[in-house]
């Protein structure tokens, strides 16, 4: 049972990463406005290079495999497409930015290449996505805007593997999926369980969170043929759109922020709860099989409180601290500053805050997803091997977690 | 001093954009009349279940479609709730809770929640309602609680 790899690469919350298509690099964006190239070396990550152009926040990256493209996107409202060439007079190579036009008044939350890599959305606050293709003629990239019906800051987006549907999930409480099929680009494609007829802005679904919550992150299945969303009300649904069936899963702890598929019938799910879920199922029912994060329990003697079914992550010595506070007029807060008591505050996950972020990190060769990557606030950057939930599966079938 | 009216002016209604509290979530299909018709109903079938001790059954029916929204004030306060809670019947409140079914988990939280925003009102004991959602908060966890705060389908 191979231990996931952790690599604590910042002090500040990595906002968003992505690595190149053999893995050796990695783009981050640390809180700043700076992504920078982090290159592999042994067991660590050194930075190599630094990408500034934005002003502001960079919220997104996205690291195209084959064409080797960078796309960042910026609370600047900028989006910056950045290629690697060799500089004629010095002879290094450096990332050149190319300014997109965007046309956007709001931040820009995210950003995706599609898989064919000819196009790329940028999610933003401005209650569009604009989906994005190079001119040719006038050697730049231009955008088209997908408008209605959306209400709200855009937070998530996600391609069907056709290169033509988009999915969108929004702070108006909704997943949404469209086309985004832009003329001069995409050939006609065909039919799927979607739609047929597919002109751009046409909107092929409409799901509500169960409970009311902004739609955090919202995943194609590998097919295409299902969608998943996770949102703000601490559940994920998973749809089918012939029917629709839409099944929802209600998570026991806080809610997940993002979310990726591994295959056909598994994904996996993490946020707030600092671990990352993987959930299996069909169109006759979803649950959730178990934490990635199970490996870590063996070592610590405490038992995690989220995972023995007691309320939450609950802090048993903060909880503690105010309990004597109020039945035995105990003041001293103490254990929770004393540097000897900084085990207390330790979370029993690896990851220590939120993870922001989990991507898909390798294939199996049977093309299903054997490793997810996750990027944290903790500045944690962690790969996790999804078999080894799997192997867990037996073991946590009587375990209650839901 | 200036005249200060201007502050007051709403601003957002001149916003064609402005969304609005009702198109953050479904409306209930049914009509506000029969909202109100089924609430009463329901009360009867409550009361019959109480009487007989079948308190599962009665705190389900209560629960299951319960009013939301806005404008059926009238028939959200009719099943009178909180006043059965108190019932010595709920002898086995882990148990009732575990039976229940999630999405009515759920809407017991709400309930729990919406009495809470009514301290002093005379139908309703705050040691109780703790008692309710300690044991309600160890089945569902934390995840329910935050459903009933994303959720604006309000019982």
């Amino acid at each position: 049972m191979a231990a996931p790899e952790v690599y604590s690469i910042a002090d500040v919350p990595v906002t968003a990463y992505c690595f190149d298509s053999d893995r050796q690099n990695l783009a981050v964006s640390l809180s700043s406005n700076e992504a920078q190239i982090l290159t592999r070396s042994g067991n660590d990550w050194k930075v190599t290079d630094t990408l500034s152009e934005h002003d502001k926040l960079i919220t997104s990256i996205d690291w195209a495999p084959k064409s080797n493209l960078i796309v960042t996107a910026s609370q600047d409202r900028n989006a910056y497409v950045w290629q690697q060439n060799q500089d004629p007079e010095t002879g290094k190579v450096i990332w050149k930015p190319t300014l997109v036009a965007v046309r956007i008044n709001r931040a820009a939350t995210a950003v995706r290449w599609s898989p064919k890599e000819d196009k790329f959305a940028v999610a933003s606050g401005a209650r569009t996505v604009a989906i994005c293709n190079f001119d040719e003629e006038n050697n730049w990239w231009v955008s088209k805007h997908l408008k209605k019906p959306i209400r709200s800051t855009v937070l998530s987006i996600d391609w069907h593997p056709n290169n033509v549907l988009l999915a969108a999930g929004s702070a108006d409480m909704k997943a949404r999926v469209f086309s985004a099929y832009i003329k001069d680009v995409d050939k006609r494609p065909a039919a799927t369980v979607w739609g047929e007829k597919l002109p751009f802005n046409t909107l092929c679904g409409e799901y509500n969170s169960p409970s009311g919550g902004w739609v955090h992150s919202v995943g194609f299945s590998p097919s295409g043929n299902v969608l998943a969303f996770a949102s703000h009300d601490s559940s994920i649904s998973i749809v089918y759109p012939e029917g629709p069936t839409v099944i929802t899963v209600r998570s026991f702890s806080l809610p997940y922020v993002t979310l990726t598929w591994t295959a056909e019938d598994v994904l996996v799910a993490a946020g707030h709860d600092c671990q990352p879920v993987l959930f299996q199922g069909s169109e006759a029912g979803w649950k959730a099989v178990g934490s990635l994060d199970e490996s870590s329990t063996g070592k610590s003697a405490i038992p995690n409180p989220s995972r023995t079914g007691a309320v939450g992550r609950l802090n048993s010595s903060a909880f503690n601290t105010f309990r004597d506070a109020d039945t035995r007029g105990t003041r001293s807060v103490s254990s929770l500053n004393s540097p000897g008591g900084s085990n207390d505050t330790e979370l029993m996950t690896i990851h220590q805050n939120t993870i922001t972020s989990i991507r898909p990190y390798e294939y199996a060769s049977n093309g299903e997803v054997s490793k997810v990557s996750t990027g944290g606030v903790d500045g944690k950057l962690v790969i996790w091997s999804t078999a080894n939930v799997g192997a867990l599966g037996s073991r946590l079938g009587g375990m209650k977690l839901r | 001093m200036a005249d200060r009216a201007f502050r007051k002016i709403d601003v957002d209604i001149y916003d064609e954009d402005v969304l609005l509290d009702s198109e953050l979530y479904d409306p209930d299909p049914r009509s506000a009349d029969q909202i109100l018709s089924d609430a009463k109903q329901k009360q009867a079938t409550v009361r019959t279940h109480l009487s007989r001790g079948d308190t599962l059954t009665a705190l389900s029916t209560v629960l299951d479609n319960a009013p939301y929204g806005m404008n059926v004030e009238e028939a959200k306060a009719s099943p009178r709730t909180f006043e059965m809670w108190d019932s010595d019947l709920f002898i086995d409140i882990p148990g009732i809770v575990k039976s229940l079914d999630p999405e009515l988990q759920d809407t017991l939280m709400k309930f729990i929640y919406k009495g809470m925003a009514m301290p002093g009102s005379n139908d309703i004991s705050a040691s109780v309602l703790l008692t309710w959602h300690e044991k309600l908060t160890e089945v569902a966890g934390t995840g329910c609680i935050v459903r009933v705060m994303t959720d604006r389908k309000t019982v």
